[in-house]
């Protein structure tokens, strides 16, 4: 449950953030503002009280938010304003004069976005995405108090039946399995990072 | 080098209208090579360019003859490079037309992107810092823009590449990144990338300004050999002797405006204007 939920939100906020990473860049002032608005409004308030909100206060006529639902969607959304603000970031470093050549050789916009703006930009970003997944990855506990049966809610429910010390190994094993579910994401990313870096300099 | 002098029309993009003739000298082996691109001069006519309240081109004018070298020179902040912008549109001037490659550009019109690409694929231009893609092989970064611009299957895009690459005496360094080159090699690697989409205008922004003065001789090599090939070219530069050598005119900028422009021996070795006579001072006796 806690990989489905990583990996739900994180795939909802690594597609969800590039339009609102275009947004956050736009030259529309409107555009501009409003998604800086969204991922500032995201951002200001903790994942756990988003969870709470979509768990507990939206009912659309008979439509009710299951718990799991409700922590992908509040999960992914909340990926989605940070991942957001790390593509900005990227993009701003890509050197100017960058685009500019591209516009000089009568590239469209398009094409020198995602031709010559995103990959490089990617390069950037990538060591600050895998952060944010493990970071996401830990977070998705969260979802324990809006009663998602993750590792941190079955561990808590063993600790309730078993309120002696013993109530405390599971705490232990499930500190164990993050830490063995975040060091492939930590792994893959120093080597994708590296592998990239080679790329340029081979 | 044998000389054929044709006349040459080709439509505008916009109207279908016939832009008027021009006479054609071409070489012999741009004719064998097939490469009919027409050449074109550029009209710059009173063009003014302000940041806020600082002006950065006041009322400029230039007109360039296709086949001829333009040098530009002049001290820091003359609008030099602005006014190079101008020409391929990376800045659009407050006032003023441009003429180039049968696009008339004025103030307020408006320049569809298709026409924008089509003018600056027709106007090449270097930069400084070379700015070549660092994510793609020296190859990559001349057929790249070949396949998304002209339209160029791969395999065509990239036997130009190579063609190009040997021009400029880089054939080995096709399968390398930028990173991999000197600046003297980025820099020969861009020339070819914008010549590959066969432009009848090279801009080139102080290209050697940021190679050590060795290095800075193997691009300003390459850029003899365009010169001589009859390539209309706008020069940006410091190197005094490559002004006085390849170019037909010597344009002298300072202070946002041309102050003096004509045969480069004649001004250099008898300036007219104080501000030139200064400038030539701090660049010729240092």
């Amino acid at each position: 449950m806690t990989i489905m939920l990583t990996l739900s939100a994180f795939a909802i906020g690594i597609v969800g953030a590039v339009p609102l990473a275009v947004g956050l860049s736009s030259s529309n002032m409107l555009v501009r503002l409003a998604s800086r608005l969204f991922v500032d409004l995201v951002r200001g308030v903790p994942i756990i009280v988003w969870l709470f909100l979509l768990k507990f206060g939206i009912q659309i006529g008979t439509f009710k938010f299951n718990p799991v639902a409700a922590a992908i969607v509040g999960l992914g959304v909340v990926s989605m304003a940070y991942l957001a603000e790390i593509y900005r970031g990227g993009l701003q470093a890509v050197p100017r004069g960058q685009g500019e050549a591209a516009h000089a050789l009568g590239l469209t916009r398009g094409t020198t976005f995602y031709g010559v703006m995103v990959p490089q930009a990617f390069r950037i970003v990538s060591p600050s995405i895998a952060t944010y997944l493990t970071g996401l990855l830990k977070d998705s506990s969260i979802a324990s108090t809006i009663i998602v049966a993750e590792m941190v809610f079955q561990s808590q429910s063993f600790a309730r039946q078993h309120p002696t010390v013993e109530g405390i190994l599971p705490y232990i094993l499930v500190g164990i399995l993050y830490i063995v579910l975040s060091l492939p994401v930590a792994y893959l990313s120093r080597r994708l990072d590296s592998r990239m870096r080679k790329a340029v300099y081979a | 080098m044998y000389h054929f002098t044709y006349h040459v029309t080709w439509p505008t993009s916009t109207d279908g209208l016939l832009v008027p003739t021009w006479k054609i000298a071409m070489t012999l082996s741009e004719i064998a090579d097939g490469k009919l691109a027409p050449r074109t001069g550029i009209k710059l006519d009173k063009i003014s360019k302000r940041y806020g309240d600082h002006t950065v081109l006041d009322d400029v004018s230039l007109h360039v003859e296709p086949g001829t070298v333009t040098a530009l020179i002049g001290p820091s902040g003359a609008g030099k490079s602005t006014f190079l912008r101008c020409i391929n549109l990376l800045e659009r001037p407050d006032s003023g037309t441009i003429q180039v490659a049968g696009h008339t550009i004025e103030p307020g019109k408006v320049v569809n992107n298709k026409d924008l690409a089509a003018l600056r694929s027709t106007v090449g231009m270097v930069f400084q810092s070379f700015n070549l893609f660092p994510h793609m092989s020296a190859m990559k970064n001349i057929s790249f823009p070949q396949q998304k611009v002209l339209g160029r299957t791969k395999e065509e895009a990239d036997a130009r590449s190579m063609e190009l690459l040997e021009r400029v005496g880089l054939k080995e360094k096709a399968n390398q990144h930028p990173g991999r080159c000197s600046g003297g090699q980025q820099q020969r690697i861009a020339i070819a990338r914008a010549l590959a989409l066969d432009p009848s205008i090279m801009l080139f922004d102080e290209p050697t300004s940021a190679l050590d003065p060795e290095v800075g001789l193997e691009v300003l090599a390459v850029m003899r050999e365009l010169a001589a090939d009859g390539m209309t070219m706008i020069v940006v530069t410091h190197e005094m002797q490559f002004a006085r050598d390849v170019s037909d005119t010597l344009v002298v900028m300072a202070d946002c405006k041309i102050i003096e422009q004509g045969d480069p021996g004649a001004i250099m070795s008898d300036p007219q204007e104080a501000r030139t006579r200064r400038f030539l001072r701090a660049v010729l006796e240092r």
